[in-house]
């Protein structure tokens, strides 16, 4: 927990020059409190026990003879039935996985992803290669979505009211409200969807719309820009200077993890090749583009006009009033040069951005509008509805009443409708007040279609029937439409009746239908307005969470525990502020804040966030989502989307709750992350290495599997992360686990800052097992429960591990994890989540020690295919989870005996370091060294 | 001097010291051989089966190989059993009113699987691959000893780690040739060592990378 006191802050700089690289504040002020932490290996584990367990010595006692007698119990076994199967479909091998492309919905947007399915059960997700949105990659939410699929707290069956009833009484219901409104052409009906892509519904929609003219259909997508504005599509591979005006295009939108690939190739600098784009980013919170950013300036939301309105000035010629503009422009002018921004900027910005894209002449192509665009917003059904225009309505897939902006009463027209129908994942505040609630389906779960970023279609193929009694949004429209029993695959599949059976194979195979990209469209005018005036006072910046978007993944407890890519935040969102404004505030960490705007009152936790503009509050968006008969986790602050009324920020006097994993495992300021300026590369040769040795000396005559890790190419998304979370059956541990320090995360990224405290420079590292050649855990082992293998990996096994955790207290990377408790003692064979589990990986116990295996599980499934096949394991066959994961590409994994490996290639670049080299482990790990392209250095 | 503990009284303490010299000895030794016996290891069991099918008759008697039922036994990690549509290609035919084989008919008319006692089980934190074995010159007599012997089927070995590192660690007097693979009675026409070592060398098997614990655990 940080415990930052900003009073005595600066003091404590002056008595202790603070290392290059920090984490947080605490750790640059270093703290009392931060350096007791660091000094215990699971911090609070003490305090922890003497709380849960007092034990006398005859309990003690009873206990150890109680645990010699039931030594024996474990060994017993009963046999197990085995079922084969009746009828075996003649392309299944029980044991051996299968793969399906599919795409996953995402924002509305299509992310093309292959599922990987074990006898029927779907396990993992990857990223389709073939897929314009994807290319390979996943982001964390992709990662996650399996778990989604059983989510415990799904809705199972069809509700009226709060009576339990089914499917065809729904149906039966339906065709009640299509004769009620057949006469009236549909008048006094309304449909209220979120953002939707799918060609099917489209068609589908308007099918109904012609049939029932006086249908209304509504969209509500807060974080997506006009459904009827042409998207642009950048070509970043090609630029050389990027400019990002609060266009977070790393973190948000549906073409990022393209953007996020295009954009880390623009930068890998080889020694066949020194070319790197550079990255300017103006914005208004702190975003994941600009922690990748090589100039970043953050102003407070209403200066950003200002900013630009000299940037315009600037471009056009006419004397640049801000010198400090002055390398960007010189950039912009040079050529080659491409201005992204994004639905969360000002009109201005966005104005501007389309104008300094023309003058530039940049690679930005605009296809015609992909969502459905509906007859209204929210606003307008919630008037509507006052208005008597609107008796019936379905919602479906969104929980609007939790993402509800300010000013719109929802809650109180819902109310007054005579009938209200819900169709949606989890029985939520919207679902709650509805007279009729269907369980929707999971993607994985039923067909559909989507569009990716740049329009190319995609067809969603299930990959298990429905858990529950779910039905598809398609399947109610059509019995709005009085098609009572076409399937939804009946309905996907006319949509594309120019597809032949051949071209439907083919479609379902690649994950994507050939030539589908959307027509180019002229970008859409915009007007050049006058810019916003720069207030004074704090101002509240809103932006979507990272992995809950509108807060539609909030049920994912796997994504409320990953930490947030640049606060580090688990298990709730945070009133964020810079180290000034807090001071200026008298807040530190964790002090309840007040923001009191228009009506809306809420108390969150401050977070002291460096980086953040000066007089701004940032709140994620996505929190405070009540589903189920839980209560709700963090605050959802949509009540304040939109509130024009003046920003009123108070203190409560108590003490909130933050749980950050930015503070653990801290490794004392030592040379951990390198950077490197482009123009200096490849920069000073790293320490040498070699070092004596006096472990055994162990011999791969074989493999020898190694990793390296590309910082200039890590975004920091977390993507890698959730993949080993989902690949490894990592369980998930619950706020006070994590705020013990017992986060069970086998991988972990962690985010450095440099420089000013006011504008720091962000750095990420993700930290996996070393694998350590000579490595320290191995020899402290009591009873040899880690070990080195023939191909040089460091084994954990589960089985011998008696739990002294001496090997995590001598890991000098601290990257081990313990099992201080059963974290899967609810999964047993009644839950869902039973069927998420990995085969393939041992699904681990009380008392045991885990950590990263290199994927080994992969490693033997490719040995065995090699044994088999009798061929040695080709480089690129195994690829780890979190390198399979990565949009970006920086991570590469092969065998380093292989000279022709790609992996050899990238450690023998002159930027490669290990990390704690002189401490003499020999990491199997290593990095290449962030390079920087920062504009003072090259123009100066 | 008088002696300070009466005769019976030191005969009690002798005795209890040899007594517990003894049990020092007695209970690991005892202990171990339990843990090896197969009242432990479950060798040599025979689970009741739904149907009482004889792998002697089978493969013994109708010289059935043991793909024709085991399919995935080459290509995956489990050797699969036969679906129920697999009995019924003979016994559509043969033995078609038989009352033992009414469970398989009643699978066949309902779609609801047999379900088998399994015999030969392995902890889950075991990750055992036939395909991995088969393909290298394990045949499957080694672990599953003479099923054309077995008219009901029983674990043949004892299955415990002790007994697959003895493969493990040595595994060439267990190999054959591939075309061996399925037989029930192969024996090495010469010298086993001597024809183990040439089949390490045509397996490319390194006996040295089979010791590795995630071999087997993960």
């Amino acid at each position: 927990m940080s415990v930052t006191d900003n009073g005595s802050l600066r003091d404590d700089f002056a008595n202790e020059p603070p290392a290059h690289f920090w984490r947080s504040l605490d750790d640059l002020a270093r703290t009392p409190s931060f350096r007791v932490k660091l000094g215990r290996e699971f911090p609070d584990i003490a305090a922890h026990f003497g709380r849960a367990v007092t034990t006398d010595r005859r309990t003690a006692l009873k206990l150890l003879g109680a645990s010699l007698l039931m030594a024996g119990v474990a060994a017993c076994k009963a046999p197990a039935g085995i079922a084969p199967y009746v009828d075996q479909p003649e392309d299944i091998i029980p044991g051996r996985p299968r793969f399906f492309a599919t795409a996953m919905p995402l924002d509305g947007y299509a992310m093309g992803v292959i599922a990987e399915s074990h006898e029927g059960r779907p396990t993992k997700i990857e990223g389709n290669p073939l897929h314009p949105g994807s290319l390979g990659g996943t982001d964390p939410i992709m990662q996650a979505s399996v778990w989604s699929l059983y989510d415990p707290a799904r809705s199972r069956s069809v509700r009226r009211g709060t009576e339990i009833s089914t499917w065809d009484e729904f149906l039966q219901n339906i065709a009640a409200v299509r004769a009620a409104y057949l006469p009236r052409q549909g008048n006094g009906l309304g449909i209220l969807i979120g953002a939707e892509t799918s060609p099917t519904l489209k068609r589908q929609l308007a099918a109904l719309k012609s049939a029932l003219p006086g249908l209304k259909l509504y969209r509500h997508a807060p974080l997506n820009p006009p459904a009827d504005a042409p998207m642009p599509v950048y070509d970043l591979g090609q630029a050389r200077t990027i400019l990002a005006l609060d266009g977070d295009f790393l973190g948000q939108g549906p073409g990022r993890l393209a953007y996020a690939r295009a954009f880390a190739d623009g930068r890998r600098v080889r020694k066949a090749n020194r070319q790197m784009s550079r990255l300017y980013v103006i914005e208004t919170a702190p975003t994941l583009t600009g922690a990748n950013a090589d100039w970043v300036r953050r102003v407070k939301p209403s200066a950003i006009d200002g900013v630009v309105q000299k940037l315009l000035d600037g471009a056009s010629g006419s004397d640049v009033s801000e010198p400090d503009l002055a390398p960007l422009l010189a950039d912009l002018k040079a050529g080659g040069a491409v201005v992204v921004t994004g639905p969360q900027a000002t009109p201005y910005v966005q104005a501007a951005a389309l104008q300094l894209n023309q003058k530039l002449g940049a690679p930005v192509q605009y296809v015609a509008p992909l969502e459905i665009a509906g007859d209204g917003d929210l606003t307008a059904l919630v008037g509507d509805i006052g208005a008597g225009h609107i008796e019936t309505l379905l919602i479906s897939g969104i929980d609007a009443v939790h993402s509800a902006p300010a000013g719109v009463d929802l809650v109180g027209a819902l109310k007054r409708l005579k009938t209200l129908l819900h169709h949606g994942l989890h029985l939520d505040a919207t679902a709650r007040l509805a007279h009729w609630h269907a369980p929707a389906t999971h993607y994985l779960e039923a067909w559909s279609d989507g569009l990716a970023y740049d329009g190319s279609a995609a067809l969603i193929q299930p990959l298990i029937a429905p858990l529950y009694d779910s039905h598809t949004l398609h399947e109610i429209v059509a019995a709005l439409g009085g098609d009572y029993t076409s399937s939804a695959h009946d309905l996907v599949r006319a949509t594309w009746g120019r597809l032949d059976d051949a071209g439907w194979t083919a479609a379902l195979k690649a994950g994507r239908i050939e030539n589908s990209a959307a027509a180019s469209a002229p970008a859409r005018a915009l007007p050049l307005t006058a810019p916003a005036t720069q207030s004074g006072g704090i101002e509240v910046k809103l932006v979507p969470d990272p992995y809950f978007r509108d807060g539609t993944y909030a049920p994912n407890l796997p994504l409320n525990e990953l930490a947030r890519p640049l606060t580090k935040l688990v298990w709730g969102n945070a009133a964020e502020m810079a180290p000034k404004t807090a001071s200026s505030l008298g807040l530190k960490d964790a002090d309840e804040v007040e923001l009191v705007a228009g009506g809306t009152h809420l108390v969150l936790p401050a977070f002291i966030h460096p980086g953040t503009p000066e007089d701004t509050i940032v709140v994620t968006l996505g929190w405070g989502r009540a589903y189920g008969d839980g209560d709700a986790v963090g605050v959802n602050a949509f009540p304040l989307l939109g509130q024009a009324g003046p920003l009123i920020v108070g203190k409560t006097g108590k003490r909130g709750r933050l749980v950050t994993v930015q503070n653990d495992y801290s490794m004392e300021g030592r040379d951990l992350i390198r950077e490197v300026e482009l123009s200096n590369w490849p920069g000073p040769p790293p320490i040498p290495e070699e070092q004596p040795r006096v472990m055994p000396q162990w011999d791969n005559p074989d493999e020898a599997w190694g990793m390296s890790i590309d910082l200039t190419s890590c975004i920091g998304c977390m993507a890698c992360v959730s993949a080993c979370v989902a690949e490894n059956n990592s369980p998930v541990v619950g706020i006070d686990e994590v705020d013990r320090g017992h986060d069970m995360h086998w991988l972990r990224v962690d985010r450095y800052y440099s420089g000013d405290v006011d504008a720091p420079e962000t750095s990420f590292q993700p930290v996996p097992c070393m694998q350590c050649e000579d490595a320290p855990c191995e020899v402290v082992c009591p009873v040899n429960a880690t070990t080195h293998t023939h191909d040089g990996l460091n084994a954990q096994v589960y089985n011998r591990c008696v739990g002294t955790r001496y090997c995590s207290q001598n890991c000098p990377y601290k990257v081990r994890r313990f099992n201080f408790f059963d974290y899967t003692q609810d999964i047993t064979e009644t839950s869902p989540l039973s069927l998420l589990m990995n085969p393939d990986v041992t699904v681990r116990e009380r008392g045991v020690m885990e950590k990263c295996t290199y994927c080994v599980q992969r490693i033997a499934e490719a040995r065995i295919g090699g044994d088999v096949a009798d061929k040695p394991i080709a480089d690129g066959t195994i690829q780890t989870a979190c390198q399979q994961a990565c949009p970006t590409r920086a991570i590469t994994f092969g065998n380093i005996n292989d000279k022709t490996a790609k992996v050899v290639a990238e450690k023998a670049e002159p930027t490669n370091y290990a990390m704690l080299a002189e401490i003499g482990t020999r990491p199997r790990t290593t990095y290449l060294a962030k390079v920087r392209n920062h504009p003072e250095d090259s123009n100066g | 001097m008088a002696q300070v503990f009466s005769q019976p009284a030191s005969q009690i303490i002798g005795l209890v010291l040899w007594g517990l010299l003894v049990l020092i000895l007695v209970v690991p030794i005892g202990w171990t051989a339990f843990d090896h016996s197969p009242w432990n290891t479950g060798q040599f069991a025979m689970p009741a089966q739904p149907v009482p099918f004889s792998h002697a008759h089978h493969v013994g008697e109708v010289g059935l190989s043991c793909q024709y039922c085991h399919q995935g036994v080459m290509t995956s990690a489990s050797a699969g059993l036969p679906s129920t549509e697999v009995c019924m290609t003979c016994h559509s035919q043969i033995l078609k009113d038989a009352p033992i084989l009414e469970p398989i008919r009643a699978s066949f008319r309902t779609g609801k699987p047999v379900v088998w006692q399994r015999v030969n089980k392995l902890p889950d934190y075991v990750y055992f691959n036939h395909a991995a074995h088969v393909n290298n010159g394990v045949g499957c007599v080694t672990c599953h000893g003479r099923v054309d012997d077995m008219p009901l089927m029983q674990q043949a070995a004892p299955l415990t780690m002790q007994w697959c590192l003895n493969c493990h660690r040595d595994p060439a007097p267990n190999l054959r040739p591939a075309q061996a693979e399925f037989s029930m009675d192969w024996q090495p026409a010469d010298d086993p060592r001597k024809l183990g070592v040439a089949l390490l060398a045509h397996y490319h098997i390194h006996p040295e990378t089979l010791t590795d614990c995630y071999v087997c655990h993960r």
